[in-house]
């Protein structure tokens, strides 16, 4: 749901005022929280309010800085624009890439004087379906379930899954 | 010219085709640019110093008959043929063709006649590398060589064979064998008139999956099958043999009508030549060689004839297709 101060941005807090002895809940962005002089959300806020981390919501990037072209204009042509492409729409050509090839990454070039074996370097392990995610791979799933669960307002869950990406980004490989 | 020749396996493979997809770093791909911006790209390669042997065509240059003849040959892609914002590179053989601003800045292929994928590759290679070593090709280390569309991306590397599997095809194993190999991710293609797909007993097999693997392994994975399809197909024509007089009679039939017709299109010219080819590669028929054949294949389509014959054939193309194999065979 949007924000109630602002209406633009996506409430990521709930805010109870006490009027009166009359409980009102609010939902609110973090922007606007800060604005009213909220700035200790853990004091402020119950438990369940969530900091949720600013890569939830930076405005995904819809345009290749290089060349202009649209992520849209893929699904048209099929072609990408350029090949800084690639690191524009990083995420979202992994699963293309991986329904096209079984694979989302290239092994290690040869250089230029074909002295790098071209057998050694990075393979994934794609041998079955069911293969483990990497650590990346699992923390970009859980992101993704963040946001859906921030969508449907299910801020609890939304704050098991994030403890669980601080988890696994504090665990060694 | 390599095509006119036969080699290694010439009964079962007709060609071998290796080409890299390559583009420039710093420049976006052909289909962002204008033609001021192609035109660039063709001068940062002609500035490079190629050996003798390779001449840079641009394409505005060449006339439309000469283009189309050489998407005859499948030497360059139909969406190639009157872009004149391209150019080409080709050896004296035209064993290596590489076009520039088609998909991708380059398209680099090498090809030789038969199944001969080591050869290929090695002159793929020595081409490939006296152009990087002037040009810096788009490449990261996550994606590999960084291409127009992703189903190129990594290494870039097609490996094709175009294979005549006529025997396989009568004893009805083609289906079963092209699911097999599909389901290994590999691709089949059927050749020569895209209405009678396969008439001519001609298949195009080629790699599909170009990321995260190496050179030699996508060499490997498409050399061992189509190894397997050459001896599934000569088992085939051993098998067809035994039923001697119908194989006979009807590749007999193929060679009559061409060695005797007046009037033939180029559908059924490549029909009735398939046959042939099945005819002559198991020695049924002594009268004509397998490179007569592999030739009149290429020498009858309709622009490769005009530029044969020196003349204008679109009244009569049929008649005058019809004399220059009464000729060719006589
Ligand atoms: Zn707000
Ligand atoms: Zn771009």
């Amino acid at each position: 749901m949007k924000c109630e101060k602002c209406g633009k941005k996506e409430a990521t807090v709930k805010y109870y005022e006490n009027i009166n002895g009359e409980k009102r809940e609010l939902h609110l962005c973090s922007n606007c929280a800060n604005s009213i002089g909220i700035t200790d959300f853990g004091s402020v806020f119950s438990p369940l309010f969530l900091s949720i981390p600013d890569y939830l919501f930076e405005k995904e990037k819809i345009y290749c800085d290089t060349c202009g072209y649209k992520f849209d204009d893929y699904a048209n042509t099929g072609f990408l624009g350029c090949p800084d492409c690639y690191d524009t729409f990083s995420d979202k050509l992994d699963d293309i890439l991986y329904k096209l090839h079984g694979k989302t990454r290239h092994i290690k070039l040869l250089d230029k004087n074909n002295k790098v074996n071209t057998n050694r370097g990075y393979r994934e392990n794609n041998k079955n379906s069911n293969r483990k995610l990497t650590k990346e791979e699992e923390i970009k799933k859980l992101k993704q379930e963040i946001q859906d669960l921030i969508k449907q307002e299910k801020y609890e869950q939304a704050a098991v899954v994030r403890d669980k990406i601080k988890k696994l980004e504090n665990k060694k490989d | 010219m390599w095509y006119e020749d036969i080699s290694n396996d010439s009964d079962v493979v007709i060609s071998t085709r290796l080409r890299y997809a390559r583009n420039i770093a710093g420049y976006k791909f052909p289909h962002m640019m204008n033609n001021n911006e192609q035109a660039k790209i063709i001068k940062l390669i002609e500035n490079v110093k190629l050996k003798d042997n390779y001449k840079l065509f641009k394409m505005k240059d060449i006339d439309v008959d000469t283009e189309n003849s050489l998407m005859e040959k499948h030497l360059i892609s139909k969406e190639f043929v009157g872009n004149d914002d391209g150019a080409i590179i080709a050896s004296d053989k035209y064993d290596i063709l590489c076009m520039i601003n088609e998909e991708d800045h380059l398209r680099i292929q090498s090809f030789e006649s038969g199944f001969n994928p080591d050869k290929a590759y090695n002159n793929l290679v020595e081409f490939t590398n006296m152009l990087e070593k002037n040009i810096d090709f788009a490449k990261n280390d996550k994606y590999g060589y960084l291409t127009a569309c992703p189903t190129n991306v990594g290494s870039g590397f097609r490996v094709s064979f175009m294979l005549h599997l006529p025997a396989l095809a009568k004893i009805k194993m083609l289906n079963k064998l092209f699911n097999q190999i599909t389901n290994i991710g590999l691709s089949v293609r059927g050749f020569y008139g895209e209405n009678t797909k396969g008439d001519g007993y001609i298949y195009q097999i080629s790699n599909q999956k170009t990321l995260g693997i190496s050179d030699k392994e996508i060499i490997n994975n498409v050399t061992a099958v189509v190894k397997t399809l050459i001896e599934q197909e000569r088992k085939a024509r051993e098998i067809l043999k035994k039923n001697n007089l119908y194989l006979e009679d009807e590749v007999y039939r193929a060679y009559g009508t061409l060695k005797y017709s007046r009037v033939i299109n180029e559908e059924e010219a490549l029909k009735l030549l398939s046959r042939v080819r099945l005819g002559v590669s198991t020695s049924i028929i002594k009268e004509v060689d397998l490179k007569k054949i592999q030739n009149l294949m290429i020498n009858i389509k309709p622009y490769t004839l005009k530029l044969i014959l020196k003349q204008d054939i679109e009244n009569d193309e049929d008649k005058v297709r019809a004399d220059y194999i009464r000729k060719e065979l006589k």
